[in-house]
């Protein structure tokens, strides 16, 4: 029978021909969990499964990213906890600055035909590589870092068509905030979302990993992207070439729904508070005043993400009254930025730096003040995410934000 | 579990998601889920975890795609943690609704029911027949049966007790 990309994985991983709606017991290649899950699924393996020692610590990863650098004494206790048991398990274990977890795992486990449990909601964002990636809680990864092993439900595919050539300054975070707002924060509720496409072959890897990243914005259990050249190049650069496989779905392939989305008509589109299937074109936002301009996050903190912003704000001055945030989504990226000169670029226009890490994301490290409104480049705009219920968040791009922090108030970067 | 009998407590619209059901300012700073709950809700309802306690058996009610978001099972503990018996959604968000299993708390799919029934209404749930029986408003609902893996769930208390009764996953 045909398959989807999602039954083709969870059948090999299996070990057994598997279709949508099939529950399965299936092996996991890599699990991980940060500083906001960690912690609660080590008390369940202790407390619930009287266990202490996880099924192999090479497949387990555990990263401080939500709440890092450190800013209280509450949350380095936290981090204390989970740090020991690392230790104790000679985890793979991920420090404060170190970056963001899917950042992480993607640069060092991702790989196609995997599949990856991440107690964190966004850990769809790895299907870009072809991997079966999807967000359980911290019970779910209790159990995985005892057992190596999880049961799923094999999804309903939803297929995404993205066809012709995106406009200048627009970009797959726009694709998928218009996919989202057309289908809204439900209609993928469960299904694995299928990104294909001539657009899709065209995007690089990092784009493709922001419209994964989102695809749990319209509730689905994972987002897939096929797995190409760029996948093997990236890993290549990894040095871990070797990990590469191809992946795509069969020709006739069951899908329960499907949108096709042609890239010439969209625009830079704006996700609008307090709901990210809120959509809307830019154009009708240019008059929101801006307290804050956030870029970075697991949706678009990656070099490319940084270069697009920098080209931007090069030369220029970021407006009085706002202040411009910049949080490289790892390591990796930061070092790759500084000798580029970005980091120099954004210092200059008076944007501040962050360690790498969620940063401004969870409002942990961060926070708004009352009344205050943000744009920023991650993910979701839910009252109180950015640490404050009485300010308001819009959703863009990078290159969106990056406008509109030279101007102070939401800008189409078309313009610039 | 067979049957609980209830109280409504709340109504709430569709799409409240994790950060409003606990927010990420608070949930990093404290592993005791205790002192964590009284945040519960804090955003939109902040009487919530207050008025639980005046209730016997409270039953929250929404509508569609309860608990989207984040992946975080602080949500559905922290409403463990306020006496909630049992959320009847319209839906539900996955993440969320394997959460709720996996920590013993039973999740019930039931068509239009933030419509049909009032902050208040006494409601007796019969698992075993599939119905929401209103005492107030003397109707019967019908809901979606709980998948079978999840009843043996909800049956051990939770996917720890689960797993540890026996021993790991078995095909």
């Amino acid at each position: 029978m045909s398959k989807t990309m999602a039954e083709k994985v969870l059948s090999k991983k299996s070990g057994t021909d598997v279709s949508a709606g099939d529950l399965i017991i299936t092996p996991v290649d890599l699990v991980f969990a940060h500083d906001g899950t960690m912690p609660l699924a080590i008390q369940q393996m202790k407390f619930g499964l009287s266990k202490r020692s996880v099924f192999d610590p090479n497949k387990v990863v555990g990263v401080c990213d939500h709440a890092s650098p450190s800013p209280s004494e509450k949350v380095s206790n936290v981090h204390s906890f989970m740090r020991k048991f690392a230790l104790e398990n000679n985890l793979q274990f991920f420090e404060n600055g170190d970056g963001i977890c899917h950042q992480i795992v993607l640069e060092r486990f991702t790989a196609p035909w995997k599949v990856i449990i991440g107690a964190d909601s966004h850990t769809c964002t790895h299907g870009a590589f072809g991997a079966f990636a999807t967000g359980m809680g911290s019970t779910d990864v209790a159990a995985i870092m005892t057992y190596g092993k999880t049961w799923l439900r094999v999804p309903e595919s939803f297929k995404v068509e993205i066809t012709g050539q995106l406009p200048k300054h627009v970009y797959s975070k726009d694709v998928i905030l218009h996919i989202i707002g057309e289908i809204t924060a439900d209609g993928a509720t469960y299904m694995s979302m299928e990104f294909l496409g001539n657009t899709v072959d065209k995007m690089s890897l990092a784009s493709r990993l922001t419209m994964c990243n989102m695809a749990i914005e319209a509730g689905a259990k994972t987002g897939l992207c096929e797995a190409d050249e760029k996948v093997r190049e990236f890993l290549e650069s990894y040095g871990r070439g070797k990990e590469y496989a191809p992946l795509v779905p069969d020709k006739n392939a069951a899908y329960a729904d499907e949108i096709i989305i042609e890239a010439e008509k969209l625009e830079p589109m704006v996700a609008f508070p307090h709901k990210v299937d809120n959509v809307a074109p830019v154009t009708q936002f240019e008059d929101v005043e801006l307290d804050m301009v956030c870029i970075g996050t697991c949706t678009n903190g990656r070099i490319e993400d940084l270069r697009v912003a920098a080209q931007i704000v090069k030369g220029k001055k970021v407006a009085e009254g706002t202040r411009l945030i910049v949080y490289p989504a790892s390591r990796d990226v930061l070092l790759q930025a500084i000798r580029e000169g970005i980091i120099e670029t954004f210092l200059r226009s008076g944007a501040s730096i962050g360690a790498p890490g969620c940063g401004f994301c969870i409002g942990r490290i961060i926070a708004l003040g009352d009344g205050e409104v943000a744009l920023s480049t991650q993910n979701r705009n839910f009252r109180g995410r950015m640490g404050n219920d009485k300010a308001e968040i819009y959703l863009c791009s990078p290159a969106t934000a990056a406008a509109s922090a030279i101007t102070g108030r939401i800008t189409d970067p078309r313009g610039v | 579990m067979d049957k609980i009998k209830g109280t409504v407590l709340r109504v709430f619209p569709k799409d409240v998601n994790t950060d409003e059901i606990i927010s990420g300012k608070y949930k990093y700073d404290e592993l005791d889920i205790k002192k964590l709950a009284i945040h519960a809700f804090v955003a939109i309802d902040p009487k919530f975890c207050e008025d639980a306690k005046k209730v016997k058996n409270p039953i929250l009610i929404a509508s569609e795609n309860f608990g989207c978001g984040s992946s975080r099972e602080q949500a559905p503990l922290v409403i463990k943690t306020c006496d909630i018996s049992c959320i009847i959604a319209e839906s539900f968000a996955r993440i969320f609704y394997r959460n709720g299993f996996n920590i013993g708390m039973p999740l019930i799919e039931c068509r239009d029911i933030s419509n049909k029934v009032s902050q208040g209404d006494g409601l007796e749930i019969d698992f075993s027949a599939g119905t929401i029986r209103n005492l107030t408003k003397n109707e019967t609902y019908k809901f979606k049966p709980i998948p079978e893996f999840m009843q043996k769930l909800l049956d051990a208390g939770g996917l720890m007790p689960y797993l540890k009764k026996s021993g790991g996953f078995t095909e």
